[in-house]
C-alpha cells in the first residue's frame, strides 16, 4: 500500500484488524444510538403531544368562561414534567391567557399564537421543542396551547450514548488489539521467522539454516515449505559445486606437480648435457687450437683453414653450452628478492654493453624508471640480454638509437627497450622466445638464440609479461611488465 | 408600506427604522380597535348562557324537540341571545332562545335566565319552578342564596358567576366538574 510506511507486517496486521474492527464498530454504534436518539425524540414529541392535549381539555371552561386563574393552575400541573421550561394558553384570537414558566418569570413566552383548529405543530431548535396546540370545544376553535420544553433529557441522553460508544469503542479495540496479537502467531510469525530466515541465508550465505515449519496447510506453510525445498536443493548444489572445485584442485595440483617433477628432471637432464658436453669440447677446441699454432708449419693452408673453422664452431658451441647453462640456471636457482633501482640497474648494463663493441656509435636515452621488487641478479641478467639484443641488431645503424623508459598501458606501466635496427616480420613474433629460435641469418647476426628464451623466463618468474612490437627495418620494441613494489 | 421609499436614502438603519415605527404604529392602532369591539356584559352573559348547557347530565331531550334556553321576564340580550345559540345542539337537539313571560311557560325550558325585572317575585318564581329540572341563571344579587343555581357576577371587564350545587341537586341536575372548578364560589347547603 502506498500511503503505508515500512512497517513490518505484524503492525500492519495489527492495525489492519483495530481499523476493520473500529469502523465497524463504530457505524454499528452510531446506527444504533441514531436510531435510539430519533425514536427518543418521537417519545419527547408524543409525551409533550399528550402533555398539550391534556392542558388543552382542562383548559377550555377556563377559557370558556374567562378564568385565567384556573387556566394557571391547569398549567402549573406542568410543572410535575421537568423538561417543561414554559407554557402558555392564548384565546382564539391568540391573545395570552395564561402562562407558566417554571423559573416563574414567564419568559420566553410571546404575547401571540394562533393555532389552526383542530392542529397541532412542533419545532426542534437547538435546545428546545416547542409544540402549540389548538385548543377546540364542541367543533370550535376555543384557544391553544403551547409548550415549550428543553432538551437536556434529549441532550443528556446524547451525551451518555457518546460516552457510551467511546466506551464501547475503546473496550473492543483494545480486545482487538489483545485478539490480534494473539492470532499473530498463527499468522504474522511464521512470515516474520521466514522473512529473518531468509534475511540470515542472504546476509550470510548460510544455505544450512531452515524457516521454521507450522503445523497449519495455509498458504504460508507452503510458502515456508517450499522456502526449505529451495534451500535444500541450493544447498546440495553448493555441496556439489564445492566438491568439484576440490576434485578439480586437486588434480591441478596433482599436475603441477607433475609437471614441475618433468621440468626439474628436463632441467637437471639439460644441465648434466651441457655440463657434460663441456670437457669433450674443451679437448677438441684445446687440440684443434694447439694444432693451428704448433703444427702451422706443417700443415699446408687449406688445412690451417679447416682447423680454423673448427676452433670457431667449437668456441660458438661452447657460447651455446654458456647460454644453455644460464638458462637452466634461471630455472632452478631460488629467487631472491630485493628493492631494484632500475634506472642505475640499466644504466649500469648499458655502460657494460657498450663497452663490449667499441668503434659503436649509440645513443642512449634511459628515461625515468620505477623501483621494483626482484632478484636483482636475473633482472640485470635480463637486462643484459634485452640491451645486447638491441646493440646487436641496430649494428648497420649509425648512429644507433636505444630508448629505454615506462609507459602507460591500459593502466599498466610497461617498461620498453626500443631501437632504430633492423626489426623483424611481426608475423613471426610467437617465435621470438622460443629457445633456439632465430629470425635473422647466423651470417647476418650472431647469436645462438637462447637469449629472448632467458629473458622470457626471467620476467615470467617476476609474474611479468614479455612482448615485442617491429616492423621490418623500422626498429623493434621490446615491452615487459614487472610488479611494483609492495 | 408607500412611504418607504422616503427613508430610502438615508441608508438600510434608517429604513429599518422607519418599518419598525410604521409596524409599531399599526400594532398599536389593531390594539385601540380590539379594545373599542371588546364585547358587552350582555354579550359575554349569553355567550356564558350558550355553554353552560355543555356542562351540566341532562335528562334525554325526547326526539325532534329543541334544547330551549329561556329568559323570563325583560330581556336584556335581545338578538345577542339568538346569535350565541345559533347553530349549536346538545346532543340531538338544536338550540334555540325563548322569552317567556311566567314561570309556567317555563316548563320546556332546560335553562331560565331570570332577568332582574323579576327581582322582586325572586321567591315565588323559583318555588314554581322547584319542581321542572331546569337549570335557573341570573345576575340579580343574592340569587344562589335565595336558591337559585348560576350567578353572573361582574367583575371588571369580566364576568363571573358563582354556583349553589345543592340547588341543582335538588332539581336533579348533575354540573360538570370543569364548571365548578370555574366558579368562583360554589354553595353546598341551601
Amino acid at each position: 500500500m502506498p500511503g503505508i510506511r515500512p512497517y513490518s507486517i505484524r503492525q500492519k496486521l495489527t492495525w489492519m484488524n483495530m481499523l476493520v474492527s473500529g469502523a465497524a464498530l463504530l457505524l454499528a454504534c452510531m446506527a444504533l444510538a441514531g436510531y435510539e436518539l430519533a425514536d427518543f425524540r418521537q417519545t419527547l414529541e408524543r409525551r409533550l403531544s399528550t402533555q398539550a392535549q391534556i392542558v388543552g381539555t382542562s383548559s377550555v371552561t377556563a377559557l370558556l368562561f374567562n378564568d385565567p386563574a384556573a387556566a394557571r393552575n391547569t398549567l402549573s400541573a406542568l410543572r410535575a414534567a421537568p423538561n417543561v421550561m414554559s407554557a402558555a394558553i392564548y384565546t382564539a384570537a391568540g391573545v395570552v391567557f395564561a402562562v407558566y414558566s417554571r423559573d416563574g418569570r414567564g419568559g420566553g413566552v410571546p404575547g401571540q399564537a394562533v393555532t389552526p383548529a383542530g392542529t397541532e405543530e412542533h419545532r426542534f431548535t437547538s435546545d428546545q421543542l416547542i409544540l402549540t396546540r389548538a385548543i377546540g370545544f364542541q367543533g370550535k376553535n376555543i384557544g391553544t396551547v403551547r409548550i415549550q420544553s428543553d432538551l437536556h433529557e434529549f441532550n443528556d441522553r446524547l451525551l451518555r450514548y457518546t460516552g457510551i460508544v467511546g466506551m464501547v469503542l475503546a473496550a473492543s479495540l483494545l480486545a482487538a488489539f489483545l485478539l490480534s496479537s494473539v492470532f499473530q502467531k498463527a499468522t504474522a510469525r511464521p512470515i516474520m521467522q521466514l522473512a529473518e530466515t531468509a534475511r540470515v541465508v542472504s546476509r550470510e550465505k548460510k544455505y544450512s539454516v531452515r524457516a521454521p515449519v507450522t503445523g497449519n496447510a495455509d498458504e504460508i506453510a507452503v510458502l515456508i515449505t517450499a522456502f526449505n525445498e529451495m534451500l535444500e536443493q541450493i544447498q546440495e548444489r553448493d555441496t556439489a559445486l564445492q566438491a568439484a572445485h576440490n576434485e578439480l584442485e586437486a588434480s591441478v595440483e596433482r599436475r603441477t606437480a607433475q609437471l614441475e617433477a618433468v621440468n626439474r628432471e628436463l632441467e637437471s637432464f639439460t644441465y648434466s648435457v651441457a655440463h657434460d658436453l663441456r670437457a669433450p669440447l674443451r679437448h677438441i677446441q684445446g687440440f684443434a687450437e694447439a694444432l693451428r699454432e704448433d703444427c702451422a708449419n706443417t700443415l699446408d693452408p687449406t688445412a690451417l683453414g679447416y682447423v680454423s673453422r673448427v676452433v670457431d664452431s667449437t668456441r660458438r658451441m661452447d657460447q651455446l653450452i654458456n647460454d644453455l647453462l644460464g638458462l637452466a640456471q634461471v630455472g632452478r636457482q631460488e629467487m631472491h628478492f630485493r628493492p631494484i633501482e632500475l634506472k642505475n640497474l640499466v644504466e649500469d648494463v648499458a655502460r657494460e654493453v657498450a663497452e663490449e663493441c667499441p668503434g659503436r656509435n649509440i645513443q642512449w636515452h634511459i628515461g625515468e624508471l620505477p623501483v621494483v621488487d626482484g632478484d636483482p641478479g636475473l633482472i640485470q641478467l635480463a637486462l643484459y640480454n634485452l640491451l645486447s639484443n638491441a646493440v646487436k641488431y641496430t649494428s648497420p645503424r649509425d648512429p644507433a638509437i636505444i630508448d629505454v623508459g615506462t609507459k602507460r598501458d591500459d593502466g599498466e606501466r610497461v617498461i620498453f627497450v626500443r631501437d632504430n635496427g633492423v626489426g623483424f616480420n611481426m608475423k613471426y613474433a610467437h617465435k621470438l622466445f622460443g629457445v633456439f629460435e632465430r629470425l635473422h641469418r647466423r651470417e647476418d647476426f650472431e647469436g645462438t638464440g637462447v637469449g629472448l628464451a632467458t629473458v622470457q623466463r626471467i620476467i615470467h618468474k617476476h609474474s611479468g609479461r614479455i612482448w615485442a612490437e617491429a616492423e621490418i627495418d623500422r626498429g623493434a620494441t621490446f615491452l615487459f611488465t614487472l610488479e611494483p613494489r609492495a | 408600506m408607500a412611504r418607504l421609499p422616503l427613508a430610502a436614502h438615508n441608508g438600510p438603519s434608517a429604513c429599518a427604522l422607519a418599518v419598525a415605527l410604521v409596524i409599531s404604529l399599526a400594532l398599536f392602532a389593531a390594539g385601540l380597535s380590539a379594545q373599542t369591539a371588546k364585547p358587552t356584559e350582555y354579550e359575554v352573559e349569553a355567550e356564558y348562557l350558550s355553554n353552560f348547557g355543555r356542562f351540566v347530565e341532562w335528562p334525554a331531550t325526547p326526539a325532534g324537540e329543541s334544547f330551549h334556553v329561556c329568559v323570563l321576564g325583560q330581556d336584556p340580550f335581545g338578538a345577542m341571545l339568538d346569535a350565541a345559540l345559533k347553530g349549536q345542539s346538545i346532543g340531538d337537539a338544536p338550540m334555540a332562545a325563548k322569552r317567556v313571560a311566567t314561570p309556567e311557560e317555563a316548563a320546556g325550558c332546560r335553562i331560565l335566565f331570570i332577568s332582574a325585572s323579576k327581582s322582586a317575585q325572586l321567591q315565588a318564581i323559583l318555588t314554581a319552578l322547584a319542581p321542572m329540572n331546569l337549570l335557573t341563571v341570573s345576575d340579580v344579587s343574592d340569587f344562589t342564596k335565595r336558591g337559585g343555581m348560576i350567578q353572573f357576577l361582574p367583575e371588571g371587564d369580566r364576568v363571573r358567576f358563582e354556583i349553589n350545587l345543592s340547588a341543582a341537586q335538588k332539581a336533579g341536575l348533575t354540573l360538570s366538574s370543569e364548571l365548578l372548578r370555574v366558579a368562583t364560589t360554589v354553595r353546598r347547603e341551601p
